[in-house]
């Protein structure tokens, strides 16, 4: 595992190994001792949950420092007080400012997508499209629902309706 | 394969020739054998379905928008209105006095909700069901509806006169509205006096480039035929040879080739 921070904010996590080569490597290890270990799971399933709670939790902390990175770069000002089910129309697409309409727009003929995804048809990087669509979170225009290690972005037309 | 488009037809002002526009370049898709589905959004104006002459129909589309019905149960297949192998289908709004006050009244969480089925055409008619091109005639100015339908589109031709306030108002919305949405857009200058002559229509394609700031789609003559037709033809259909059909054949062939830019 290798954690690098690309600025002051924000912190990235990569696992360079797959886990069952770290295993290998603990296996190795034990055999040494003469002790009986598992091959599957040296240690069982726990440090491989912690691990994956640890990736998570820095996933988040990531998604949050992409957030504050924006409203340091554009002002509060285009967040406004923070919205409950704001209806996601046409009236508010024109309202916004352009950084976030283009997000918005995108994300409305999507249906369901993760800043990756949405990065792909804006053309502009995946950590900007992630801070955007997690500040039409905070906004109350979008929806956020993690499955597994992707976090979905959507427009939820039926709560807001 | 490449997807089909969402072609929206929308003007400042009313009375600038969307509905012609719409129902004419529709059915010149259908000609050349394409599949395709024709939309009356001008829900407080509805007239496709007099000008298409139906007698009647189980739902429409303020239904489907309303969230009561599927489109399956909307579209009424039109293809033996028109010649060639195409595919016509047309989504019709409800004309009666009482639908046309409902859908004056809804609120803005309604309009979200009708922008989402609109969105959602793209997978269920472009994707699922192979259409080539949907039409939507829309209602001018800036109602939520048309607003909703050029958000879904993938070009829009606006339709303009000389009218000066109609100028003004084109101008006005392209820059305030368009521009925002970064739409894909294309000019069509209807009812334009002298149109033949070739000087006329170069002045034309540098004034629209000038005071609009889009391409020109097309240039319409104030044609007396389409006049006293009142409504009653459709003349692509009814009159290949006309010069009106021919400037259509143009415009279809400029959207298909994506010469609009």
């Amino acid at each position: 595992m290798r954690l690098s921070f690309k600025n002051n904010y924000q912190c990235v996590v990569r696992l360079n190994k797959p886990i069952s080569r770290m295993s290998t490597v603990h296996t190795q290890n034990n055999s040494t001792r003469g002790t009986h270990v598992n091959k599957e799971e040296p240690f069982g399933k726990k440090p491989l949950n912690v691990l994956e709670k640890i990736r998570d939790n820095l996933e988040r902390l990531n998604d949050k420092m992409e957030v504050m990175i924006e409203l340091q770069k554009h002002g509060r000002k285009d967040l406004g007080a923070p919205l409950t089910d704001a209806p996601l129309d046409v009236m508010t697409l024109l309202s916004m400012p352009d950084h976030l309409r283009k997000t918005a727009m995108t994300i409305c003929r999507c249906g369901r997508a993760t800043a990756e995804e949405i990065s792909v048809q804006t053309t502009r990087a995946r950590a900007v499209e992630s801070a955007y669509l997690n500040q039409l979170v905070i906004m109350g225009y979008l929806k956020k629902e993690r499955k597994g290690r992707k976090a979905y972005f959507y427009a939820d037309r039926e709560t807001q309706g | 394969m490449e997807m089909g488009k969402i072609i929206a037809v929308h003007s400042y002002k009313g009375g600038t020739g969307k509905t012609l526009l719409s129902v004419n370049l529709a059915t010149t898709f259908a000609r050349q054998g394409k599949k395709v589905c024709l939309f009356d959004l001008d829900f407080r104006a509805p007239s496709l379905f007099a000008i298409l002459n139906m007698p009647k129909a189980d739902c429409w589309l303020n239904d489907y928008l309303n969230g009561t019905v599927d489109i399956g149960k909307v579209l009424i297949d039109m293809s033996s209105k028109v010649p060639g192998n195409g595919k016509f289908f047309v989504g019709f709004a409800n004309p009666a006095t009482e639908a046309i006050r409902d859908m004056s009244a809804k609120d803005r969480k309604w309009e979200m909700h009708a922008l989402g089925r609109l969105l959602s055409l793209r997978n269920s008619l472009l994707n699922e069901k192979g259409f080539d091109y949907i039409v939507f005639d829309t209602s001018p100015g800036l109602q939520y509806s048309s607003i909703n339908a050029i958000v879904t589109a993938d070009f829009v031709a606006v339709a303009t006169t000389g009218d000066r306030s109609d100028v003004d108002g084109t101008r006005r919305m392209l820059r305030e509205l368009y521009n925002l949405f970064e739409k894909k857009t294309g000019l069509v200058i209807n009812k334009v006096l002298d149109a033949t002559a070739l000087s006329k229509r170069q002045e034309m394609d540098k004034k629209v480039r000038e005071v609009y700031q889009v391409p020109m789609l097309g240039l319409v003559p104030c044609f007396c035929d389409i006049l006293r037709a009142e409504g009653g033809l459709i003349f692509v259909r009814d009159k290949p040879d006309h010069p009106f059909t021919k400037i259509l054949d143009e415009m279809a062939k400029k959207i298909e080739k994506n010469e609009i830019c």
